[in-house]
Parts: structure tokens; C-alpha cells; sequence
């Protein structure tokens, strides 16, 4: 749920790709080849965009967001491989699926390296980059929550005893201002049985959430990628001194740490993020990158 | 001007002044129009040759406790007059903003450095038994019966001449020469942020009718509507941010400024001059007073510019040392037991004050008993109205606490039950 009303009409519908029945956001120009996608992390769904896909549908971008499998409201088919590939490949299906061939990428936590993965898939296909508190992450250690999930018995009795005032509590204590209510009851509306098995193996199919970066920043830099960085300060998950350093990878980038923003800006300074993100893909050359 | 001056100083009978003033800033001018109205002879000594020279780097802004110093000198109708803006104090907090209600809110006063400085420092130079050396610095300081006695100073042709005094005044700003020759007693304090600021003009303040800071804890900024419809913008973020500012200082200035929440409209001003910045400012708490010598603003206490504190304390302190020494100046007692006085004052009224402004200053973020008050100041009118006397340094803190901690933990509880 998004925590501002969209500028532009958002729409709903649900999309089928590569066996998986989706729910999609979409807004701005349907059926245009070049689209700004949003990719959501954990746990988040396609509602975490409806705000900034707005912003994109007013900056004249089509917009498209979609449940990744076993989030949101989407169940994954049988066989889906829960890890940084399996997110990655379905990505690839679904633009498949929209007919869109220039991606404006918008990536915000584990939707990272899943994007990023993809990215370096089809790095012809990249316009732009924006990161949400999610990059290149070179040296870094999971946070404490992730390394409870990563850990047999340990990450499943976490998973079994989240109940919703505790997973209320638990999110409310890291940031800096609170979320939304509404935000966050809908995080935890979202994160039923199948989402928490496929936290757990998403989590511990993935040992060095930052093993790709080396390859990736010499892919990204020598196409000059145009990119945007938005960090809350207080992110607890990922520090926002990983901010700065996305340059090596992007070395035109805006970066803008947030100082009052913790790790879901989008939810705790959503004009801020609208604007931001507004700004930069109406500055972009048509056709750039 | 200095060197056409026809008076030669005069040498062996006995001190030519009462009171020599090294520093012809707030603080200096401050007090030598108060000696000087009471009947004293007053040399100023200034080392900037020009009467127009300001102080660049200050967020000029005067806190509410500042003003009746300034109305006693009778400056607060011309500062008005001159455009100065009388602003309330909004702080930003994750909780809320904190505003206390307008009828218990202090006014502070906001008149750019540029128009402010030469206008006090015009006010000494027309005071009777003002003399106003400006081009002159400071060689050394003169020294008798095991006190000091005045300073010789130097001007820009080389002339040198010894200025005799029964007190010796150092008004000389955070890196007091004064306090270096005299080798008072100092105690340091980091400093881990820097700041970086400068006047805007266009795009009425509307996050900002008033003087409005963010505690972004740990980062800050500030805007300050001031004469001639310009904001003065500041940020004071961490270290860690400096690259940034340092390789465009005014655009880091504006995106800072920008991505706060409730944000002031900087984009659509227009800077009227380079955004600068400071990136050393280690405070710095010194004995304001040795044998014949007082300390006074800055040079006495260099605390951090993130609590607007500077410009008013230089206006209060020069008003403090004034009303202990005269009556020694006088011969109605001895310096020593006016400037005692004078030291105790000084500590009274600023030492908790700076205990916990050094300690911010670390660059730490907020401990919980300023996050119970910051929240409870936030939620209720009462508590707002506590803090804003409180920061706008009209009580101290030992006078504060005992009566908005109580509320704090009232307020909270209150909202917690709420919930």
C-alpha cells in the first residue's frame, strides 16, 4: 500500500508470465517498449510502487510493477528455484510478457540483486538505474535478521513465531520515524506461509549477497549508465555508506542520502522519493544510455 | 583613521585607558559602547583596516536571549530598522515539529553579519571616550606588577604603539590571540561536524516563516529568514558527508536541504553569493579572566554554531563583564573582585550550556534523555513552551530540567497510553 495517493491513475490487473500468475501495477502510457520497472524486496509486493508509479506515469514513463514469486499475493509454480537467477529469470519472462525492451530499472532492497542479475543478463536493454537502499554491496555481511533466516531451525522458528505484533514491533524499532500503519500492516498481511518459506530460501541460496559486484561495476561503468541513489541514513539492513560507493559502478550518479529516512524511504519521505525519482527520469535524454 | 591620529599615547603617567578592547566585533563594540557611556576611555583595537568588515562564516542568528543586551545599548530599534527579522524557533523532529505557542515563543533577532556588524561597530565609533584603532593588530601584550596593562599593537604602515590600560579585553573571536598571549586556561572539545551556508534569495520560505531548524539526528540544517526577504541556509551534517560539500558546496547545500522532510523550497532560490563552509570548529572553553585581562564572546567560549548561540552570548558576555567592572574602573573597588565576578557569571549563566553543546557536538546522535524531551516538547504545547525558553538559552539547563523532565515523562506515558 502506498503511503500518498499516485498523481497518476494506477492500475491494477494481473499478468501471466512464465507460469506465474502475478499481480501487476501499471500506470503511464500502456504497451510503450520502454518502461520503468520496479522491483520490490522482502518482504514487499508490487504495492510497495503505487506511489512512485504515479510519479513515473507523471514524469510521462510507463510505469510497471509486479509481486515477485510467493510475495505479495502471487504463488510461485511448482519447481520455482527461490534464489537471485530464479528472481532474475522471472523478471526477464514478465518484460518478456509487457513488450518492453528499454528498462528503466527502480530496485529497492533484495530486489538489488535481483535486478542487477538482470541487468547484467540484458545490459542493452538498461536506460537507467535506481537504487532504493539496495546496490552493489562489495564486503557485505548480512544483518542480524538475515543471518537468524540463514541458519536451519534457527531461521524457521523465527519465521514461526512472527506474529504480527512482533514483526510490527521488530520493523517499527529500526526506523528512525516509524512507517506507516497501514504500510506495515500490509507487509505483514503479505507475509504468509509461502512467503516466509521462500524468505528462508532466498536467504540461504544467497552466501555473499556481494560476490557479484566486481563484475558488475566494470559492466555498468564502462556503458555509463545514468543512475539515481536514494539511501536512508538509518537504514539498519544495508548502511547507507554503501550510498556513496554505487558511484564506482556509476560514476555520474545522484545520490541522495536521506537523513531522517530509515530503510523504506518510499514509505517514510514518499514526496521526497517521488520527486527525486520524478526528476531524474524527466532529465534523461529520450532514447538515453 | 589610525595612523592620522593626533593624539599620541601617553607613556609613563599612568594608563592612558581604562580599557583596552582587542576585537572590534560584536562583543568588542558591545562593550566599549557601554564603558564609554559610562564615562570610560575605550580603545578598540581592530585588525581589519575596513569599518565595513563583517564575520563570513555565522548563521547570524541571535538567539532570544541575546535581545535585551542588545536593546539596553539601544541597538534593537536601529537593527530593526535596518531590516533585522525578530524570528520564532520551529524545530523539526522525527516526532513532530516542535513550536511553542506563539504567544510563549521567544523572538530572536536575524540581521546579516554585513548590515549588523558595521552598524554596531558605527555605534562605538560615535561613543564618547570610544577610540577606535582599526589596522591594528596585536604584538604582544604589556604586563605590570605582575599583571597585564594593555597590549602594543602594530598597523599596516608598521607604526608600533604600546596602548595602556587597567583592562585588557580580548573580544578576538574563537582563535583569540589575546588568549594565546595570555595563556589563560583552555579546555578543547571536537567538533565532528562541519557547515557549510550562505544567503538565498526568491522562494518565500514556506516550510520556514520562521527560524527553523531539522534535528535530523544526527544530521541538522537550518533556515533563517532574515532582512530583504533572503533566507540564510545551513546544513551541519557529519563528517562522513564532507566529500560532497567540499566538491560543490552549493549544489551538496541545496540537494541537503531539499531531501529533508517538510522542506524548505532552496530550489527555487537563488544564492546571492558562494555557499562557504567550516569544517574545523573544535570548541573551545577558556578562563575569561586573568590579572588585569577579561575574555569576552567567542574568545571566552567557542561553542558549537549548531544551537545559534554565539552572536547572543557575545552581546550577553560584553554586557556581563561592563556591569562587573565598572565600579572597579571606577575606584569604587578592586578589578580583581570585578572581574571575580565577572567569572562567576560567566560560568554560571554558560556552563551548563556548553556541557551539553560539547557534548552534541561529538556529532553522536540524540541520548534518550533528549529524545524524551525532544518527543515530549513535540506532543504537548507545555513542554514545547519549556523547551523553546530553555533553547533559546533564556534558562539553564539546571533551571530546565527539574520542571520539563517531570512533563517529558508525563507527555510520553500519556501518548503511549494513547496508542
Amino acid at each position: 500500500m502506498s503511503a500518498v495517493p499516485a498523481q497518476a491513475p494506477v492500475e491494477r490487473r494481473s499478468l501471466l508470465a512464465g507460469g506465474t500468475r502475478t499481480r501487476l501495477v501499471q500506470a503511464g502510457p500502456a504497451g510503450a517498449g520502454e518502461a520503468v520497472v520496479f522491483v520490490h524486496g522482502n518482504p514487499g509486493s508490487a504495492d510497495d510502487w503505487a506511489g512512485l508509479a504515479g510519479a513515473a506515469a507523471s514524469a510521462g514513463k510507463r510505469a510497471v510493477a509486479f509481486d515477485l514469486p510467493d510475495f505479495g499475493e502471487t504463488v510461485a509454480p511448482d519447481g520455482f528455484q527461490h534464489d537471485v537467477p530464479g528472481y532474475a529469470g522471472f523478471v526477464d519472462q514478465a518484460l518478456t510478457e509487457l513488450g518492453i525492451e528499454r528498462t528503466h530499472l527502480v530496485l529497492h532492497d533484495f530486489g538489488g540483486p535481483i535486478g542487477l542479475a538482470w541487468a547484467a543478463m540484458r545490459p542493452d536493454r538498461i536506460a537507467s538505474i535506481t537504487l532504493i537502499d539496495t546496490g552493489l554491496l562489495p564486503g557485505y555481511r548480512w544483518h542480524s535478521l538475515a543471518r537468524v533466516w540463514r541458519t536451519p531451525v534457527l531461521g524457521e522458528l523465527f519465521q514461526a513465531t512472527a506474529t504480527r505484533p512482533a514483526f510490527r514491533f521488530l520493523l517499527n524499532r529500526n526506523e528512525p520515524r516509524g512507517l506507516p500503519r497501514e504500510f506495515v500492516e500490509a507487509m505483514y498481511d503479505h507475509y504468509d506461509r509461502r512467503t516466509r518459506k521462500a524468505v528462508l530460501e532466498l536467504y540461504r541460496a544467497t552466501d555473499d549477497p556481494g560476490g557479484m559486484s566486481e563484475a558488475l561495476v566494470g559492466l555498468f561503468a564502462e556503458r555509463e549508465v545514468p543512475a539515481l541513489v536514494i539511501w536512508g541514513e538509518h537504514d539498519a539492513y544495508l548502511p547507507s555508506s554503501y550510498a556513496e560507493r554505487q558511484r564506482e559502478a556509476f560514476p555520474a550518479a545522484e545520490v541522495h542520502v536521506l537523513p531522517a529516512s530509515g530503510h523504506w524511504p518510499f514509505a517514510d519521505a514518499p514526496e521526497t522519493v517521488e520527486r527525486l525519482l520524478g526528476d531524474f527520469l524527466a532529465k534523461l535524454p529520450a532514447g538515453s544510455a | 583613521m589610525p595612523s592620522t591620529d593626533p593624539h599620541p599615547p601617553i607613556i609613563g603617567d599612568g594608563p592612558a585607558y581604562d580599557a583596552v578592547i582587542v576585537g572590534g566585533s560584536l562583543a568588542g563594540c558591545a562593550t566599549a559602547i557601554q564603558l564609554g557611556r559610562a564615562g570610560l576611555r575605550v580603545a578598540v583595537v581592530e585588525k581589519q583596516p575596513d569599518p565595513g568588515a563583517y564575520k563570513r562564516m555565522c548563521s547570524h542568528f541571535i538567539q532570544a536571549s541575546g535581545v535585551p543586551a542588545i536593546e539596553r545599548l539601544g541597538l534593537l530599534e536601529p537593527i530593526e530598522a535596518a531590516g533585522g527579522q525578530r524570528p520564532r524557533v520551529r524545530i523539526w523532529t522525527r516526532w513532530g515539529w516542535i513550536e511553542a505557542p506563539p504567544e510563549r515563543a521567544a523572538r530572536g533577532l536575524n540581521l546579516r553579519r554585513e548590515v549588523l556588524d558595521p552598524l554596531v561597530r558605527g555605534t562605538a565609533a560615535e561613543t564618547p571616550g570610544v577610540e577606535m584603532l582599526l589596522g591594528w593588530s596585536v604584538e604582544r601584550l604589556l604586563r605590570e606588577n605582575g599583571g597585564f596593562a594593555g597590549v602594543a599593537a602594530r598597523n599596516r604602515e608598521g607604526e608600533e604603539r604600546e596602548l595602556r590600560a587597567r583592562l585588557t579585553v580580548g573580544a578576538d573571536g574563537r582563535d583569540s590571540r589575546i588568549a594565546e598571549l595570555s595563556e589563560v586556561p583552555v579546555k578543547t572539545y571536537p567538533h565532528n561536524r562541519f557547515a557549510y551556508g550562505g544567503y538565498f534569495e526568491g522562494g518565500a520560505p514556506a516550510n520556514a516563516p520562521d527560524a527553523t531548524a531539522w534535528f535530523l539526528d544526527p544530521q541538522w540544517c537550518a533556515a533563517f529568514p532574515t532582512d530583504n526577504d533572503l533566507t540564510f541556509y545551513a546544513a551541519m551534517p557529519t563528517k562522513d558527508r564532507l566529500p560532497e560539500f567540499k566538491k560543490e558546496p552549493e549544489a551538496a547545500l541545496v540537494r541537503f536541504l531539499s531531501d529533508v522532510p517538510e522542506a524548505p523550497p532552496i530550489r527555487a532560490g537563488r544564492a546571492i553569493e558562494p555557499v562557504i563552509g567550516k569544517i574545523d570548529m573544535t570548541n573551545r572553553m577558556r578562563k575569561p579572566v586573568a590579572p588585569g585581562l577579561a575574555l569576552i564572546g567567542d574568545a571566552a567560549l567557542a561553542t558549537d554554531p549548531l544551537f545559534g548561540v554565539g552572536c547572543g552570548w557575545a552581546f550577553q558576555s560584553a554586557e556581563w563583564l561592563s556591569d562587573s567592572v565598572l565600579p572597579a574602573l571606577r575606584g569604587d573597588e578592586s578589578l580583581e573582585q570585578g572581574l571575580e565576578r565577572y567569572r562567576r557569571r560567566h560560568r554560571r549563566e554558560l556552563g551548563g550550556h556548553a556541557f551539553f553543546i560539547h557534548d552534541y557536538a561529538t556529532g553522536r546522535k540524540l541520548n534518550p534523555a533528549e529524545r524524551l524531551m525532544f518527543s515530549a516538547a513535540a506532543r504537548d504545547p507545555k513542554a514545547a513552551a519549556l523547551f523553546d525558553t530553555f533553547g533559546t538559552r533564556q534558562i539553564r539547563p539546571q533551571q530546565m530540567m527539574p520542571r520539563l523532565v517531570p512533563r517529558a515523562v508525563a507527555v510520553n506515558v500519556r501518548h503511549a497510553l494513547a496508542r
